[in-house]
Parts: structure tokens; C-alpha cells; sequence
């Protein structure tokens, strides 16, 4: 079991004794109990830090700005950013180190453990208490989370309201941190991959039926790049793309850009965007699912980007996400690749 | 009566062997439906999945890209970095229904003439029933 | 406004037999962009390019695309009649619409649309291409050749006698390689010491080449015409030009190990000549088992040296040298002993390998050329060679054909044949190779004038039976059971990569192929270039080879590495990938693909070399951010391209 007293011990002390610039963790919102993004910058600050099954929030995704920022100051402060992340977290941590978006003397990584369980999906959490609010929710007794709501607490195999990603999890403890708080207890999923299963099995025009219906909800909203950690380009290309302008270049050619994708929201456009996304992704997206979170229309992002993890695997053998060092998916590839598909 | 469907498709063609390969199908007047615009490129390699998507976007009924046989890349590897880009595209592709059929890969070499016609043939053949892609093309 | 200018080529009949040229042209100058579009018989012809040349001048075009036959054939004339014209080369494109339509298709109203879609694409195309020069870069024109035997020595005297400067490495003390260690060579029995050592002395007399012996390369940086090499000379602390070789150190000397040039047959002290013959003719001390380069002293052989050339402060330094080619001839090692343990080498003393039995018939041999067996010094009555130790057997040893072996084979049984009389030398084999010239007769020869027994069959297992070697094999033409009770048993190991070829390889980011050896460019239009440009093969390091194959490849791979120090300048195609900084992040991807070694990052930001890239492309399609692009292929261009593919 994770001792929050312990986490907030490390982080008072950090702070106290300047070694971190400030410290990214989770606080639980008076509004509603659910945890929110905390940054933290002073000593006394650590008294704010949670720990419970609704830190879903990736905040790895924070150290992206953090860069933005920083790039921008004439003399920025260059000691590391603290950072709190379970499982899923390092991992896309470990692909930010991989792709030198982040350097590791950058940023004091502070790893909780979710052992055996992981955190809860709202969606599921709000239909397993027929209604009734939530104004807590809390790890334990052993594989269950004990929810609060105004008519007392009551226990919840954890099972029932995990989120999705937390069922098909393949590190329920980081594997980059500094710190490491609680087990190190392997769990083993027996289909990291079973819920894109379902809709493999289905002929094409299924497939299509379901996405068709998927996309046509599409807002273009971009909450699914703002939230993804990933997503760090300055420019995406499946916006447009401008191209740098030298002296020759003609007026008429500095208004040119590549228009791969339309931003009004067609069905054909949404479609070309998430393939886009989806393609980016793969080899590099580590299913924290925040993706999906965000979506406020539910899309089933996690459905392409399984998929493409999915394939990572058993095409080539890789997996994402545990090795800063290794080239990328798609910067690398082995003789034995399969290539059945090409005449 | 209606006109037989002749699907639109985009061959994406390495220089150095499928694109010589066809240019031999040419000199040895091999005949091979017309529906094929090529594009020559340098290496397989230098697909990008957005010109795939792209090309489908933009109404394209099938997409071929050629490459060299492993081990013949005037670049040494291209061909096999491109062999796993383009895995993925497929898979990404076909998972959300397209039909396995529209999107191809092939090693064609400069002496195979021969294969590129019958890649090309097999390719119009099987896509004239599946009738105009419509999934992916831009709807304005 | 883009002022292209469309010309299309009737090619006879070849293209407007099947294309409506007219049509195709009236539909191509409603093109945006378009300034003119005009159809030719024969564009390639003097009037065809004039017709050009003149648009271009009157029109003031600032694009041409020309749409004939396949860019193979005729890209450079239409490029050098634009630009004859003032245009840019590079804004001169080829559509492609013979070879991959008019000759493929055989119904005008299908193949006239495909044609103008092709123009089309092309036109969007060349409406984009940039002004483009040819890169290029000075010329260093000097040469590095590494190692020291027959191939290295043979390049680097082709190349200083061409005039250039040649820097010869050699890791051992002394130049001569493998051959050096021979006795006679085939098919004509010459004496391998008496040919190679004017060749030695030549090279190390020669102005023009700079000898580093006893050195081994650490690092090589940049690029064709351009390279920066680190060499590391260890020290031999012996000044050879104070060295008279009077041997009295070695006397002293109170260390004995086994002598590498005889394969263990004799020994030498710690302090040696390497060979009689050695260059440089020095002694040379050997650290690794020398007591006075430890804080114990023994320094006898420094108390000895009369001229005072010894000195024991001596350090390892790095020379670092500029040159323009690189040329590897590492060499071969014999295949490992251990691995060869069914038929006892390194067990029974009277087993022995082919290069040992070499140094035992070689006239300054540990045994003056006298073939007697190691355990009693008794001349040997049967001796058995076995062909293929190690060779052709893909599933316990090395797949290849170690080539040499049947023609050595068939020398060394006739050497003995020579020096013993009466003996009988058995052969085993799998295949007789002699293919080459004169070869097969020599080997007609062993069998016919020295009674060589050949016999069909593999060894399966060497023993000592008493002061015997018992041989069991099969004759698989006879299908019979063969026993041999041998005094002597000579294996005709397999050829490796030399000790260190594979990390000198990864140093110099050579390939090699599967067995380890050093990969040809290209197996056979390029035998004698590496992948990497400016570095060239030569001698067993690319597969195994004879004496006379490894010089014509030696002299093949000299004369490769002149047509580029012949250079003052090097000239490269300017289509090669260009960094769009603003766009980068640094994430590497690009950088891990890249086949040439093209790419780096700079402060976080791709840079590429433009004279390493060959403009693949690989990058491109690798990057996700459009951060890098091939110049005149651009994503942009291959968009448009689409877009004009498909028809709007």
C-alpha cells in the first residue's frame, strides 16, 4: 500500500530544501472529493497532495508546458520539475525521453505503485452508485475501493469500476521514478489486448458502421491532443503545415500549406484526422487512455490506439514505452518482419 | 445499361526497381489496364502514411505502393522501413473497415515487368466489384 | 503566376499512336500556371530541343515539363537544353508517358486521360521545384589503406606510384600479411618470400608512403573526399633507426612465448625480430609480456643494446591524419582451432593446420624446411590432408566455400611428395575447385606425376593410437569404410574475417554480410566499394580469395579510390533532404534511419550532410512533424501530386 504520508514527506522535503523547481501531484477538489492537477511550490503545499482511485489525470502531459515555458525565459530556473506518476504515466515518460523531448536531469519523478488495482472509470463509478454522489474515494480494504457518498461509505471490488486501460495494464508500477512508493507486485492481465478484440472480429462493414457512427460525433474539439502527452508538436501536421520561407519564395507561395485535413468537422475530415493521430501514435502512444477521458463525446479512442499497440506487438515484437534507449517503432525494424501482406 | 466501374488508383512508385520494372513492362508492350496513375518516388521508404490516407481522402479507390525486394534497395533498407510503416497503415486501414483489398504493397524489381502488369491487373480485378470507395473520401 | 511550359512528344508513333497528343496538349494549357503547351514529333531531336530552348527564351518560362519517354533515357538532355536555355536544371521535369502508358495501353480514349493526369501531376510537381546547383566539396587527395598484407600493400603502391599519398596501417610489427608466412605458392611454386619482400621494401621505401606499422585505427569521422582518421600507434620501444638487429637483446631475454609467425611452432622471447625479413626491420618489444614494463625491472635487454635503442618510457599515441578514400584490406584468420576439435587440433601435436604446414615447408621454417612431425621429429610416412575443416558445413560451421583450400591442399601434398619421397599423401575432399588459370592441371598434376591419393569423403573423427593418428572416414565413391593409420594429419581450415575486422568494421559503419566478411556495394557491378562512399574493399576481407585475386582487386579498388583523389572538387546530386528547423523537436527518428549516416542533431535541431544523403527520402516519411523533407520532392509537392493524380 502506497503511505500518502510518505509522498508528502519526500515532496515537503524536496521543496524545503530547493532541489525541485516545483512539484506536479494530485489534490482532491472541495467541490466534488475528485483529485485535480496540484502544483506545488511551497514546503507546506505537500500537506494538499492525494492519492486515490480518481488520479486518472496524466501528468506528464504538464511537462510538455513546462518546456514551452521554460524555452521562453531568458533565464529560466534549471532545476527539475517533480513529478507524480503511476504506471501508465512513466511510460510516457519513457517515450518523451526516447523522442529527447524531455531531458531525465530535467525532472524529479516521484512513482506511486497502483498494485493491484488502478483507478476508477466516473462513468462506471456513477452507474455502479445508481446516482448517488460520490464525495470519496479511497483505495482498499485489499483489491476494493471504498467509496463515500452522503449516505456512508460502502466497498467496491475495484474490479467493476476499474477504467478500461487499468484492466489491459502492463505496468501497475512505473518504471522511471526516483522514488517508488508501494509494491512492486506484478499483475498479470491475461489479454492486454482483449478489448479490441470484439470489433477485430467484425467484416469490414461493421467495422465501418461502428466508426462512421464514431466519428460523425466528432466536434474537433482537440481535447484528445491537448490532454495526450504525446501530441507535443508545435505545429499538427494534420492541421497544416507551414513551411519555413526563404527570399526567393514567392508572395503567393508564403500562403501555401500543406492542407492535408479539412478543420471543418465532415465526417470524411474527422475520419482523416484520428487515422492521423492514430498513425503518430502507434509505437508511442502507451494507452494511458486520456485520450478517451477527455472526450466529450466518447469516441472509443483507445480502440485505434490498442489496435496499433496491439500490432506493435505481435507484428514486430515491441513493446512501448519500458526502454528510453530503443529506437523507435517505426525507426527501426527487424529482417524476420512479417511481410505476408506484400506481393 | 450501365458503364462497367474503372476504380481511380494511385501507384506510388519506388525509382530504382518498381518504376524501372514498369518502364520494362513498357518496353516489352505488356498490356495492363489503364486505371493506374503512377507517382515515381525515390524509395519506398519515403511514403509517408499521410500520402496514403491522402490519396484516399482524396478519392482514390486503391492505393499500391512498390518498393524493391528486401535485400535490392538502392538504399540499402528503405524498402524495410517502409515494409513496417506501411504494416501498420494496413492494419490501422482495415480496423476501421476498409476493405483489405484497396490498400496494396509489392516488391516489384526492374526486371519484373511481368509481376508489375500482373500486380496491376490483380489489383483493378479486385477492386471492380468492391465498387467506388466512398469511407474515406472527402464528402463536400 | 507559375509560367510552365508543357512539351509533349509524339515519339513517331510510339506515344501518339495510342495517346491524342493534340487533345492532351489543348487540355494541358487550360491549366493553371500553364503558359504553353505544345506537342512535338520528336522532342529529343536538335529541332524538338530548339523548340524548347526557344519557348523557354521567349516565353520566359520558369518550369518545363517535358512528357516522353521514361526519365531514364532522356532526364539529362531535356535538363541540359533548359539550361542551355537559362533555365534551371532542376525546373526541367519528365512525365513519364510512354514506357507506363502509351506502350502499355492500346485504347486512345483510356490512354489519352491517363497521360494528361500524369502531365498534370508532373506539373504541379515541377511548379514547385527549386533552383538547384550540384553540391560540391574539396577533395583531400590522399589515401588511407588499412592493412599490411599482399592486397594493402598492393593498393598502396598502386596508389603512391599514381602519384597520390598513401597512409599504410598495419595493427602487427611488420608488413606481409598471411602471405609472408608461405612457403611455395600455386600453381607454380614460386617462393611466396622471394616475391613479396621487393614488394615490402618497395612500399616502405617509396616517398609517397607513409608507413605506420604496429597501429590500428580508432575512429574515422566525415565523409567522402573528406575523412578524419585517428590511428593509434603503439609503441614497439625499439628506435628502428637505431635497431641493428645484432639479436643480443633477444638472447638476454629470459621470457619465452610462442612464436605467432611459425602458429606456435617455435617460440620467441619477449623482445624479437618478428620475422627475418621483417618492415620495418626492427626488433619490437612486446608489452603484454615484457617484466621491465612492470615495476619489476629486469632491463637486461636494455643493458645489452649496444646503439641504445631501446627505451622503455615509450607511450601510445594518436596520430590523426585527413584523407579523401579509405581502402580496407584486413584479411583473413583461419577458422578457430577449438572449433575443430573432432579432428584434434590443439590436442594431438601432429595435427596441424594449413598455415603451420606452410611454415614448416618454407625454407626459413622452424624446421628448415624439412617436414618432420612435432612430437618426434620424425619425417612423417603417411600424411592425410582434409579438405572443407570447417568450410561448407552449414550446420556445425561456416556455410561458405573457403575457395583457396583445394588448390593449397593440392600444393601442400605435393611439397611433401618433394621432400618425402616415399611417403603417400592422402587427400580427402568433398569437390576439387580449380577453377582458375592453370589450376586444374596443377592439381592433375599432384595426382598424376607425385601420386597425390585423392579420396571422396568426409573425416569423421581423428585419434592417437600410439605414435598413429588413426583416420576414420568414408569414401562415398566407393562406399567404403577408410582407416588410415597417419603420422601426420594437415587440416585445410576455413577462411574467417580477420581478429577485429568486425570492430574495425563498426568503426569505419561498414556492412557485413552474413559470415562477418566486409559487404560489397553491390555484388556484382560493384564488387570493390563498400556501401559507404569513398571506402573501398580489396583482398580476403570481402570473401575469401587467392594470391592473385586479392591483388587485381587490391589494384581495382586503388584505382576506384583515384577517381575520386583524381578530384579537385567532388560533385553530388543537390535532391538530397533539407531540414525545416522551425518545425523540428529533436526527436532522433529521422536520425536512426537514415542508411548513409546523413543526419544529426545539432542543439536539439536535424541537420543533415548534404554530401552524405542520397535523397531517399526515408527521413521523410519517418518524421511526423514535416521537419524534414527531400529537396524537389517535398511532402508539399507530393500532395499536390496526388491531388492532380486523382483529378482536381
Amino acid at each position: 500500500m502506497v503511505k500518502l504520508e510518505d509522498l508528502k514527506e519526500e515532496a515537503r522535503r524536496l521543496l524545503k530544501e530547493g532541489k525541485v523547481k516545483y512539484i506536479i501531484a494530485y489534490e482532491r477538489n472541495p467541490l466534488d472529493g475528485r483529485a485535480v492537477p496540484a502544483f506545488l511550490r511551497k514546503p507546506e503545499d505537500a500537506d494538499r497532495i492525494a492519492w486515490d482511485p480518481t488520479c486518472v489525470h496524466n501528468l506528464v502531459r504538464f511537462l510538455v508546458d513546462e518546456k514551452r515555458r521554460k524555452a521562453k525565459e531568458k533565464n529560466p530556473d534549471t532545476r527539475p520539475v517533480g513529478v507524480v506518476v503511476k504506471g501508465c504515466d512513466s511510460r510516457a515518460l519513457v517515450i518523451l525521453l526516447q523522442e529527447k523531448f524531455i531531458e531525465r536531469k530535467d525532472v524529479h519523478i516521484l512513482g506511486l505503485s497502483c498494485e493491484k488495482t488502478g483507478v476508477a472509470d466516473e462513468r462506471k463509478l456513477a452507474k455502479r452508485l445508481k446516482g448517488k454522489k460520490a464525495v470519496r474515494v479511497e483505495f482498499g480494504p485489499e483489491d476494493n475501493f471504498t467509496v463515500t457518498t452522503q449516505d456512508g461509505a460502502v466497498t467496491v471490488p475495484a474490479a467493476e469500476v476499474l477504467a478500461g486501460r487499468c484492466l489491459e495494464c502492463i505496468a501497475n508500477f512505473p518504471v522511471v521514478s526516483d522514488l517508488l512508493l508501494g509494491e512492486k507486485t506484478k499483475r498479470t492481465v491475461a489479454n492486454a489486448f482483449a478489448s479490441v478484440e470484439p470489433l477485430e472480429s467484425l467484416p469490414p462493414e461493421e467495422k465501418w458502421k461502428f466508426w462512421q457512427e464514431q466519428f460523425r460525433k466528432c466536434i474537433r474539439c482537440y481535447a484528445c491532443r491537448s490532454v495526450c502527452p504525446m501530441c507535443y508538436c508545435d505545429e499538427c501536421v494534420a492541421d497544416t503545415i507551414n513551411f519555413a520561407v526563404t527570399a526567393d519564395t514567392p508572395a503567393e507561395e508564403k500562403a501555401q500549406k500543406i492542407k492535408w485535413v479539412e478543420k471543418s468537422p465532415l465526417d470524411s475530415e474527422n475520419i482523416f484526422y484520428h487515422l492521423v493521430r492514430a498513425i503518430h501514435l502507434a509505437g508511442r502512444c502507451i494507452d494511458c487512455g486520456e485520450c478517451e477521458r477527455a472526450c466529450p463525446v466518447n469516441i472509443p479512442l483507445r480502440q485505434l490506439n490498442k489496435k496499433m499497440e496491439k500490432e506493435a506487438k505481435v507484428l514486430f515484437g515491441y513493446e512501448v514505452g519500458f526502454d528510453p534507449d530503443k529506437p523507435a517503432l517505426i525507426s527501426c525494424f527487424r529482417d524476420e518482419d512479417p511481410q505476408d501482406f506484400i506481393r | 445499361m450501365t458503364e462497367e466501374f474503372e476504380p481511380k488508383i494511385i501507384a506510388f512508385l519506388c525509382k530504382w526497381c518498381s518504376s524501372a520494372g514498369s518502364d520494362l513492362a513498357g518496353v516489352s508492350r505488356m498490356e495492363y489496364p489503364p486505371n493506374v496513375v503512377p507517382i515515381q518516388v525515390m524509395c519506398s521508404g519515403s511514403i509517408s502514411p499521410l500520402y496514403i490516407f491522402s490519396a484516399f481522402n482524396r478519392g482514390a479507390d486503391g492505393v499500391l505502393v512498390s518498393g524493391c525486394h528486401p535485400g535490392d534497395c538502392h538504399y540499402i533498407k528503405g524498402n524495410l522501413y517502409a515494409r513496417r510503416r506501411l504494416a501498420l497503415v494496413k492494419k490501422l486501414l482495415e480496423h476501421l473497415g476498409l476493405e483489405p483489398q484497396r490498400f496494396r504493397m509489392s516488391w516489384v524489381s526492374a526486371a519484373e515487368g511481368q509481376k508489375y502488369t500482373q500486380v496491376i491487373k490483380d489489383l483493378v480485378r479486385d477492386l471492380k466489384p468492391l465498387g467506388p470507395q466512398t469511407k474515406l473520401r472527402r464528402n463536400v | 503566376m507559375k509560367k510552365t511550359g508543357v512539351f509533349i512528344c509524339h515519339c513517331g508513333i510510339n506515344i501518339a499512336g495510342t495517346v491524342d497528343v493534340k487533345k492532351v496538349a489543348r487540355e494541358l494549357s487550360q491549366q493553371p500556371g500553364v503558359a504553353l503547351a505544345e506537342d512535338y514529333v520528336y522532342m529529343c531531336s536538335d529541332p524538338g530541343q530548339n523548340l524548347i530552348a526557344q519557348a523557354i527564351k521567349d516565353k520566359g518560362l520558369d518550369s518545363v515539363v517535358v512528357a516522353c519517354c521514361s526519365p531514364t533515357l532522356h532526364e539529362t538532355t531535356f535538363r541540359n537544353a533548359s539550361q542551355r536555355a537559362g533555365l534551371n536544371a532542376f525546373r526541367c521535369e519528365i512525365a513519364n508517358i510512354r514506357e507506363q502508358c502509351s506502350w502499355v495501353h492500346k485504347d486512345m480514349s483510356k490512354a489519352t486521360p491517363k497521360a494528361a493526369q500524369i502531365i498534370k501531376s508532373t506539373v504541379k510537381r515541377v511548379q514547385k521545384n527549386e533552383e538547384l546547383e550540384p553540391i560540391s566539396v574539396p577533395v583531400t587527395r590522399r589515401a588511407m589503406v588499412i592493412g599490411g598484407g599482399i592486397a594493402g600493400i598492393q593498393a598502396s603502391l598502386d596508389l603512391a606510384n599514381s602519384g597520390y599519398e598513401v597512409i599504410l596501417v598495419e595493427k602487427s610489427p611488420s608488413l606481409g600479411g598471411h602471405m609472408i608466412q608461405l612457403s611455395e605458392t600455386f600453381p607454380t611454386l614460386d617462393c611466396s618470400q622471394c616475391i613479396l619482400t621487393p614488394k615490402m621494401v618497395e612500399a616502405s621505401k617509396h616517398p609517397k608512403i607513409k608507413l605506420m606499422t604496429y597501429s590500428e585505427v580508432q575512429d574515422v569521422t566525415g565523409y567522402v573526399g573528406n575523412f578524419k582518421v585517428k590511428i593509434l600507434k603503439k609503441p614497439t620501444y625499439v628506435d628502428p633507426a637505431k635497431c641493428n638487429l645484432c639479436d643480443e637483446c633477444s638472447k638476454v631475454c629470459p621470457i619465452v612465448v610462442p612464436n605467432e609467425f611459425d602458429l606456435g611452432l617455435t617460440g620467441r622471447r619477449a623482445i624479437y625480430l618478428p620475422f627475418p625479413q621483417a618492415i620495418p626491420a626492427s626488433y619490437c618489444l612486446d608489452d603484454k609480456n615484457c617484466p621491465s614494463l612492470f615495476p619489476v625491472a629486469c632491463g637486461k635487454c636494455y643493458h645489452v643494446c649496444k646503439p641504445k635503442a631501446i627505451n622503455y618510457d615509450l607511450k601510445p599515441e594518436i596520430i590523426e591524419e585527413e584523407v579523401g578514400a579509405i581502402i580496407v584490406a584486413t584479411g583473413y584468420d583461419l577458422y578457430d582451432k577449438e572449433k575443430m576439435a573432432e579432428y584434434g587440433l590443439g590436442r594431438y601435436p601432429d595435427v596441424l593446420d594449413g598455415l603451420q604446414f606452410e611454415r614448416m615447408c618454407s625454407a626459413s621454417g622452424p624446421t628448415q624446411g624439412k617436414i618432420l612431425r612435432p612430437s618426434d621429429q620424425q619425417e612423417p610416412q603417411e600424411v592425410v590432408f582434409i579438405q572443407c575443416s570447417g568450410s561448407r558445413d552449414p550446420e556445425l560451421h561456416c556455410a561458405y566455400c573457403s575457395k583457396i583450400c583445394c588448390m593449397y591442399t593440392a600444393k601442400q601434398a605435393m611439397l611433401y611428395k618433394h621432400h618425402v619421397h616415399d611417403g603417400q599423401a592422402y587427400i580427402f575432399y568433398i569437390d576439387i575447385r580449380s577453377g582458375g588459370k592453370n589450376y586444374e592441371e596443377f592439381v592433375q598434376r599432384a595426382v598424376e606425376e607425385d601420386g597425390v591419393l585423392y579420396l571422396r569423403g568426409k573425416v569423421s573423427k581423428v585419434f592417437q593410437e600410439g605414435d598413429k593418428l588413426k583416420v576414420w572416414g568414408a569414401d562415398t565413391l566407393s562406399g567404403k569404410k577408410i582407416e588410415i593409420d597417419a603420422d601426420m594429419v594437415v587440416l585445410a581450415m576455413a577462411m574467417r574475417p580477420a581478429q577485429g575486422a568486425q570492430e574495425l568494421a563498426k568503426k569505419l559503419k561498414l556492412a557485413l554480410d552474413k559470415d562477418g566478411f566486409l559487404a560489397e556495394a553491390h555484388p556484382k557491378l560493384r564488387p570493390v566499394e563498400s556501401v559507404t562512399a569513398g571506402m573501398f574493399l580489396a583482398g580476403a576481407a570481402q570473401a575469401p580469395k587467392d594470391i592473385p585475386e586479392a591483388v587485381a582487386q587490391a589494384s581495382g579498388a586503388a584505382c576506384k579510390a583515384i577517381t575520386i583523389l583524381s578530384q579537385d572538387r567532388l560533385y553530388h546530386s543537390p535532391t538530397v533532404a533539407k531540414a525545416v528547423k522551425n518545425l523540428c523537436t529533436g526527436c532522433g527518428m529521422c536520425v536512426a534511419v537514415c542508411p548513409y549516416d546523413a543526419i544529426a542533431l545539432k542543439d536539439g535541431k536535424v541537420e543533415v550532410n548534404e554530401v552524405l544523403c542520397e535523397g531517399c527520402g526515408t527521413c521523410q516519411a519517418t518524421c511526423l512533424r514535416a521537419a524534414i523533407q527531400v529537396k524537389n520532392l517535398t511532402q508539399h509537392q507530393l500532395h499536390e501530386m496526388i491531388l492532380a493524380s486523382l483529378g482536381g
